[in-house]
């Protein structure tokens, strides 16, 4: 598990150059953790495909509308309007829309829940009454912040907050109930001494699953994609180049992302061209 | 904290002085109940619905402002006025209580709150947010009436409601919209979802089609062949000279949603000539597919379609393919079919017994307009050129995915069955349509986990995989019902082995069928105190989960499809038997199944596994698979030794005799239609089902004020009296009452007098269910072809300000099929006329004599003949006959006044011809019927012969028939004169001769011996030589002189 990620801090700077730079970096940290095979450095090793992968030249306006995909999927408002703004492109979506998202998502970020779940309701009424699984897990992740909060002073809070919203639920659907179970053993166990599965109840990483499931479930409601559009190529290029060393295409050893900023070589040897300027 | 008897919120919003109090209230309101619906119970307990319709309705009658109505481009929504945010607020609560599940909706209907929100789903008036909510709102209550234990009657309220002519009006406008926006985008996909569950009968049919919404739909379907770059070349120019240009639409926003465009397109024009033709015509339509013959540039193109062409695989036709062709595979073409006039035909049609397997309500089909269906189609493809939408339905097929596939096809089919497309296209959607959707189906069957089995909501993807499943078996099964080139495409696929799994999955034991009742922290709560409680404060019965009413729709398609299957080929019909169909067809006749009984079975092990009352393991059948069933049932019974054998094994006959008796008239007419295959004189369920007392029964209901059940009940009388002995029969038409099967037969003007009063029944009712409807002078199905209707097609100039000659053709054509589905005069026609063949082919059977046992007897038949006079009364009978044979003259457009008895007997020629009177030709069918009771009648004793020749009108009338079209006739005839120069016995000879001769002398001898060398049919040929044998018989000459 790698550390958490902050929400994209952009800094106020009027130099293009330096915004997709930023906005190249965080992208960067993001699928290093996706794919952490293709980490090395690659050896000054010319091969056939790479002969090939450098005469492809993708258009640049192709780039820089899956870098304002980025951006907007994952709900970075004010970095996309910016991003717009200098690569010269129409905004994907509503300004308003995408800080909805990134408010709800920071609430959850937070823990503060309830806001997160009264912004969601004025955002879109219905996803919660037609989603019952993810109003389950946003209920589930207030009774963990609650039983942090109260941890060690007297747990009635939690226990009825867990009686009147989550024990109903469980109830009728049975894949619900060892979810609350353990979030319950939360209750009666010292939190530093946990074992792991209970300890991961209390780290960052459920609030930030939650929230990337909420940011789902939003954009499939609004009819859109689910996510972002470089993460489904990433998966793409993942998928060919397993499926090719499986049929034991002719490849170099290691394929580079092209991505590694440490690499700095790497990206003018395998003539890719991460840094685009418009 | 909540639990209190009046919780906070609710006294909140009451108490709230101002409209920004009032909001704080109902968002903590809706913070507190969304997702929890044991608050949601609490709360409409405590009257919540009556205070939020309240809010919505004093928030309407305040006066509207007209600012900031405009939904911006630049991308800053406008801000609400704070009586609006109350409003929507309002709204999203009500939405929020609607998605708790179908037993908010007896409360929420008990609270008034349809006609409460109806005002703001007009674009005009409201903000887009406020139209929004309320559709969402709208919306969740049809999902939910979809899985009520009421569904049907919940449904069919809803869609009362939001057809009437004023909300019509509020969906047109929220179509027409043009904004990419996406909250207007999903404002459209809400409205195109609503109409593609909610529109299923024809008279809400017909409003949408002319309230505008099809057309504002057209347009929307026009916009995705913009977007996808598929406009035919030259549209523009082409549409500049017809004035059509500026009805190019805009290319479609990315986010629009195709599959639910076409969906409601489909649910709109299905079972129409005329709403398919009003799609076709419609502005946008022809703008975007004008038909042009096309050369594509490249040469290569076209080189495939040569290539078939020389080869002969491929018959050249004067007109070349258009652009959109060219787009599609060449494929190649059987040869033309002979025109059936050139050879003899190798099987007997069976139009006689043709049937809309899948039309919704009623299965009869009038064999009259039937046919002249046939010659208006010939007519038309030599006019009129195929829409491009057909091809390029057929490409969406082929490169779209998952719903907009099936809904594409859907409206295909219904193009298809509307006769629309060209004669080649058969092989098209035979080769590249069927196989696809037949793919579908078998790639989204899969078995359900049992979690989701239980489960009160199914995610998308599992909800997306069941609609699919749920259409494609029912698109299917109308493409291949009554079409021998599908069918058997079909049969490729392996769609017998599919329907007959579908229906037998469709049969597994369901465990669950309502959702599972939630865990209370204080359960004694849940039952105190509520029996008092006003109906907008009760809750309703629950509904099923998901998975139930998916099983059950799936139950209603898979028959369909059954049916659809078994239309024409024995073959078929013997492979879904043999996949062991019947059983399961029976249990579904049943409005209880039991455990379908399979001929394999070894006998039930488990059971009947939680049979308690509440939940049965079969689950209910609905009207819908009844009805379903009862067209299975017919096809499946078109093979006469299914009906001996399988039918008679699984007991079909009483299930079926039970309907008979069903309180739903659709239903009724729907067993009446499988009971007229199950009592033919092939079928051994004929006996049990006399005994049941199932004359009294077809007698009763050929008396009924329907006419298709009157019509399926004489049809069935029918094919029974032939089968009776003669005392039965007797006693048969006892039953049916003599007088009145003199009136079915002879005159046209009761049938009107009956719809005239059916109508009154029906204002009747209708007055009682929505008083303000009917009072604002909206909607009734057998009025409104009257209210002034023009095409707005018509309104369209061309650059001289002339309306352009192709639309002016459309508008005609347009009015012509109007007329033909709408004026209830040309209906009640239709009607009648089917019923007047069904009712002398019941007494050309009652004086038929049962072929088996011994060898018929003059004596009986005489009996008979005799008994038939003395009923209906001998100058009656010839009377009514001679009538039918006449050409009649009436007022197409005519009110029942003119329509009937003042116009019969004028003249062809005479009075003023002008466009709108019509002649009728009495038709083939009926004059053979005719002519066979003359044949009965003649093949009594002597003495009836002689009256029959003492017709002299009549036979003169009957003379001019030797030349009819049909066979059938001419060898009825033939048959007759035969049977009219038989000799009896000695003292016979002198009245034959005499009979002989008055036949001579009216000029049927030479007619015959005409025909005798020249006709194209065999058995005329062969029967008009016996005919003659016998007239100029030696005997007869020596009597002569």
């Amino acid at each position: 598990m790698s550390t958490a990620l902050g929400p994209l801090e952009i800094p106020g700077l009027d130099n293009a150059s330096t915004l997709q730079e930023i906005v190249w970096a965080h992208i960067r940290q993001r699928f290093d953790r996706m794919n952490s095979s293709t980490s090395t450095a690659i050896p000054p090793h010319h091969h056939g495909f790479e002969k090939r992968v450098a005469d492809v030249k993708a258009p640049k306006s192709d780039i820089n509308a899956l870098i304002l995909d980025y951006l907007t999927m994952e709900g970075y408002p004010k970095a996309a309007a910016k991003f717009c703004k200098e690569a010269n492109l129409q905004p994907q979506q509503l300004d308003s829309s995408i800080q909805a998202r990134q408010s709800i998502m920071h609430s959850i970020h937070s823990g503060d829940i309830e806001t997160a779940i009264s912004a969601l309701n004025e955002l879109d009424p219905e996803l919660l009454d037609t989603n019952p699984e993810l109003h389950f897990a946003l209920l589930r992740l207030q009774l963990v912040e609650l039983i942090r909060q109260c941890h060690g002073r007297d747990p009635t809070p939690a226990v009825e907050f867990a009686t009147k919203n989550l024990g109903p639920r469980a109830a009728a659907h049975r894949e619900f109930l060892p979810d609350l179970e353990q979030t319950m053993a939360l209750i009666i166990f010292p939190h530093d001494k946990l074992r792991p599965e209970l300890a991961a109840l209390l780290s960052s990483d459920l609030r930030r699953n939650t929230a990337a499931k909420v940011n789902e479930a939003v954009l499939v409601r609004q009819n859109q994609r689910r996510e972002a559009a470089i993460r489904q190529l990433v998966r793409m290029r993942a998928w060919a180049e397993t499926s090719a060393r499986s049929d034991k295409l002719d490849l170099p050893e290691t394929l580079d992302f092209g991505l590694h900023a440490e690499g700095a070589e790497s990206r003018h040897d395998g003539g890719h061209e991460p840094m685009i300027t418009t | 904290m909540a639990r209190l008897p009046s919780p906070p919120c609710l006294a909140q919003i009451q108490a709230a002085g101002t409209c920004s109090e009032q909001a704080v209230a109902l968002r903590a309101l809706r913070d507190e109940i969304i997702g929890h619906v044991q608050r949601k119970e609490e709360y409409v307990q405590h009257g919540i619905l009556d205070v939020l319709v309240e809010i919505l309705q004093s928030s309407t009658r305040s006066p509207k402002r007209s600012s900031g109505k405009e939904p911006s481009h630049a991308g800053q929504r406008p801000v609400l006025a704070e009586d609006e945010v109350v409003r929507l607020l309002a709204l999203q609560l009500l939405a929020g209580f609607a998605n708790g599940g179908s037993a908010f909706l007896a409360p929420l209907q008990a609270a008034d709150v349809i006609p409460a929100i109806l005002p703001a789903t007009s674009p005009n008036d409201n903000p887009p947010q406020v139209v929004l909510a309320a559709l969402r709102l709208l919306s969740s209550m049809t999902a939910s009436a979809r899985v009520a234990q009421d569904a049907e009657k919940t449904t069919s309220h809803l869609a009362d409601v939001l057809f009437s002519a004023r909300s019509l009006e509020a969906l047109r406008a929220i179509l027409s919209q043009d904004s990419p926006d996406l909250g207007i985008q999903e404002q459209k996909r809400l409205v195109t979802g609503l109409i593609t569950r909610l529109c299923k009968t024809t008279k809400d049919q017909n409003a949408l089609a002319e309230s505008g919404v099809l057309d504002a739909l057209a347009t929307l379907l026009a916009s995705f062949a913009v977007a996808r770059g598929e406009v035919i070349p030259g549209a523009e120019a082409l549409g500049r000279a017809d004035g059509l240009v500026d009805f190019i639409p805009r290319p479609a926003p990315p986010g629009a949603d195709l599959a639910s465009v076409l969906g409601a397109l489909s649910s709109i024009i299905v079972h129409s000539r005329y709403r398919s033709y009003l799609l076709l015509q419609s502005p946008s339509i022809l703008a975007v597919f004008p038909w042009a013959e096309f050369t594509p540039p490249a040469p290569e193109t076209r080189a495939a379609w040569i290539a078939l062409e020389m080869h002969g695989l491929r018959p050249i036709r004067p007109r070349g393919p258009g652009a959109v062709d060219f787009l599609l595979p060449a494929i190649p073409l059987p040869p033309p079919k002979p025109r059936p006039g050139e050879f003899p035909p190798l099987v007997t049609s069976p139009s006689r017994e043709a049937l809309a397997a899948n039309s919704s309500l009623s299965s009869f089909r009038f064999t009259g307009v039937e046919q002249s269906r046939g010659e208006a189609d010939d007519e038309e493809d030599s006019e009129e050129p195929e829409s491009p939408l057909i091809p390029w339905l057929i490409h969406l097929i082929r490169t779209t995915d998952d719903l907009e596939r099936v809904m594409a096809a859907s409206l295909l089919a219904s193009l298809f069955k509307a006769g629309f497309t060209s004669p080649d296209r058969d092989q098209y959607l035979a080769l590249l349509v069927v196989p696809v959707l037949c793919r579908l189906l078998s790639e989204n069957d899969k078995e359900v986990p049992a979690p989701v089995q239980r489960a009160a909501t199914v995610d998308p993807e599992t909800a997306l995989r069941w609609t699919i499943m749920e259409q494609a078996p029912e698109v299917l099964a109308r493409f291949v019902g009554e079409n021998g080139t599908l069918q058997k495409a079909a049969a490729e696929c392996g769609v017998i082995k599919l329907a007959a799994k579908l229906l037998k999955d469709s049969y597994a034991p369901h465990p669950v069928q309502l959702p599972p009742k939630l865990w209370s922290a204080n359960p004694e709560r849940s039952n105190g105190e509520i029996k008092e409680l006003p109906a907008s404060r009760q809750l309703g019965l629950p509904g099923r989960v998901p998975a139930y009413s998916h099983k059950i729709q799936m139950r209603e398609s898979a028959l369909k499809l059954v049916a659809a299957m078994a239309t024409l080929n024995h073959a078929y019909r013997d492979a879904l038997v043999e996949a062991d169909v019947a059983a399961y067809v029976v249990e579904s006749l049943a409005p209880c199944p039991g455990r379908p009984k399979s001929s394999k079975d070894t006998p039930a092990t488990e059971k009947g596994a939680g049979a308690d009352k509440d939940q049965p393991p079969y689950g209910l059948n609905p009207t819908s698979v009844i009805i379903a069933a009862c067209h299975a049932t017919r096809t499946l019974a078109r093979g006469p030794s299914i009906v001996r054998t399988t039918l008679q094994d699984h007991g079909f006959a009483m299930p079926v005799y039970q309907l008979l008796k069903h309180p739903d008239p659709d239903v009724q007419v729907a067993a009446s239609s499988a009971v007229i295959n199950l009592v033919s004189n092939v079928s051994p369920m004929a006996k049990t089902l006399v005994d049941a007392g199932i004359i009294q029964t077809l007698c009763e209901h050929a008396h009924s004020l329907n006419p298709g059940l009157r019509l399926n009940a004489l049809w069935a009388l029918k094919h029974l009296v032939a089968d009776l002995d003669n005392h039965h029969r007797k006693k048969c038409l006892e039953e049916l009452e003599p007088g009145w099967l003199v009136q079915l037969i002879s005159d046209d003007r009761l049938e009107e007098e009956a719809r005239a009063r059916a109508r009154a029944e029906r204002r009747c009712t209708d007055a009682d269910e929505d008083e303000d409807m009917e009072s604002e002078g909206a909607y009734d199905g057998d009025n409104d072809w009257q209210r002034d209707w023009t095409w707005p097609g018509l309104g369209i100039a061309g650059p001289g300000g002339v309306v352009s000659p192709r639309l002016q053709l459309a508008s005609a054509k347009l009015a012509t099929l109007r007329d033909a589905e709408v004026n209830p005069a040309r209906r009640a026609r239709n009607d009648s006329l089917a019923i007047q063949e069904q009712g002398l082919g019941f007494i050309r059977n009652f004086l038929l004599l049962p072929s088996h046992g011994q060898p018929p007897s003059p004596s009986e038949l005489h009996d008979m003949v005799d008994y038939l006079f003395t009923e209906i009364g001998q100058d009656r009978l010839f009377a009514i006959l001679a009538d039918k044979l006449k050409v009649r003259v009436v007022n197409a457009f005519g009110r029942r006044s003119t329509a009937s008895g003042s116009a019969r007997g004028r003249d062809a020629n005479n009075g003023n011809a002008s466009s709108t009177t019509l002649v009728l030709y009495p038709q083939a069918r009926i004059v053979e019927s005719l002519t066979y009771i003359l044949v009965h009648i003649a093949a009594s004793v002597p003495r009836h012969r002689q009256l029959v020749v003492a017709q002299t009108d009549l036979l003169k009338l009957l003379g001019a028939h030797l030349g009819s079209k049909d066979p059938g006739v001419r060898r009825a005839l033939c048959q007759l004169f035969t049977n009219l120069t038989w000799v009896e016995d000695n003292g016979d000879t002198q009245p034959c001769a005499q009979r002989a001769s008055e036949l001579k002398r009216l000029g049927f001898l030479a007619k015959l011996e005409g025909m005798e060398q020249g006709d194209a049919d065999l058995g005329v040929r062969e029967r008009a030589r016996a005919a003659i044998d016998q007239m100029k018989k030696p005997m007869l000459k020596d009597a002569q002189w």
